[in-house]
């Protein structure tokens, strides 16, 4: 609904961590998630509140627990209206050039 | 995609430009669902879930727990379309439809208990709710199916 939103919740590294973190494994605690990140309890709260204000992450309430669930269609939607269009033709033979190249430094 | 190490709960929400009444039927007519549901045909009824693929194969077919239109609608998930995955114990499929401001409807499908189908939990999972999804939106929203 609001591709603002979602942009500005994806422009902090440690917003776009915990959408990794949640990618790896979905359905977690508060307390697991800040577990391997420096900052406070109340910092990774407030990132996550903007990651749900921008609908890529939901909670569900299970027993005492919250858990937090990666939803990943508002990506989908801007890839699909902001990206697709861009990504053919030459940007492509670039990006995947790009991630070849990569791959070969770290092996 | 790299399938992500716990899938056994998926939840996937859009926002879509309609009324409840507008999404329900999308969920549950056939003319509707076989333009973004993979061509798939629905029959729902109160206590019936049943999705055919457009030869008229049986794509899914289970009981429904809950019918509650135009809110909620919970049934049970085997995917009948593969040998492999039709074999795994059944999961349950949570279609919840809020109204929002502005003319929006917040859709969410809770795709759970897959606890016991491991390969179903994998083939649903990212592109494949995602497509059914934005599909969905695309068709509400402008009257045609998404392209491609």
């Amino acid at each position: 609904m609001d591709d603002d939103r979602v942009f500005k919740a994806l422009a902090d590294p440690t917003r776009r961590l915990l959408l990794d973190k949640l990618f790896e494994r979905d359905g977690r605690t508060l307390t697991e998630l800040e577990s391997d990140l420096e900052m406070t309890r109340f910092g990774v709260m407030k990132h996550l509140r903007v990651l749900e204000d921008a609908g890529l992450v939901i909670t569900r309430k299970r027993g005492r627990e919250k858990l937090h669930f990666l939803n990943p269609v508002p990506i989908r939607l801007i890839h699909d209206r902001w990206i697709d269009k861009y990504t053919a033709g030459p940007s492509a033979f670039m990006a995947g050039l790009k991630t070849a190249l990569e791959k070969e430094d770290q092996t | 995609m790299i399938a992500s190490a716990d899938l056994t709960t998926q939840i996937y929400q859009v926002f879509i430009k309609a009324t409840p009444e507008q999404i329900w039927a999308a969920l549950t007519d056939p003319d509707l669902t076989a333009q973004y549901f993979h061509g798939a045909r629905t029959k729902v009824t109160a206590d019936h879930y049943l999705a055919l693929s457009p030869e008229g194969e049986t794509w899914v077919d289970g009981p429904v727990f809950e019918f509650d239109p135009p809110r909620r609608l919970v049934h049970e998930w085997r995917s009948l379309y593969d040998p492999e995955m039709a074999a795994e114990q059944p999961s349950r499929v949570t279609w919840e439809i809020e109204q929002q401001d502005g003319g929006y409807v917040k859709l969410t499908a809770t795709h759970d208990k897959l606890d016991h189908a491991p390969k179903t939990a994998v083939s649903v999972s990212g592109e494949g709710w995602m497509f059914v999804l934005s599909g969905l939106k695309t068709l509400l929203e402008t009257g045609r199916p998404l392209a491609g």
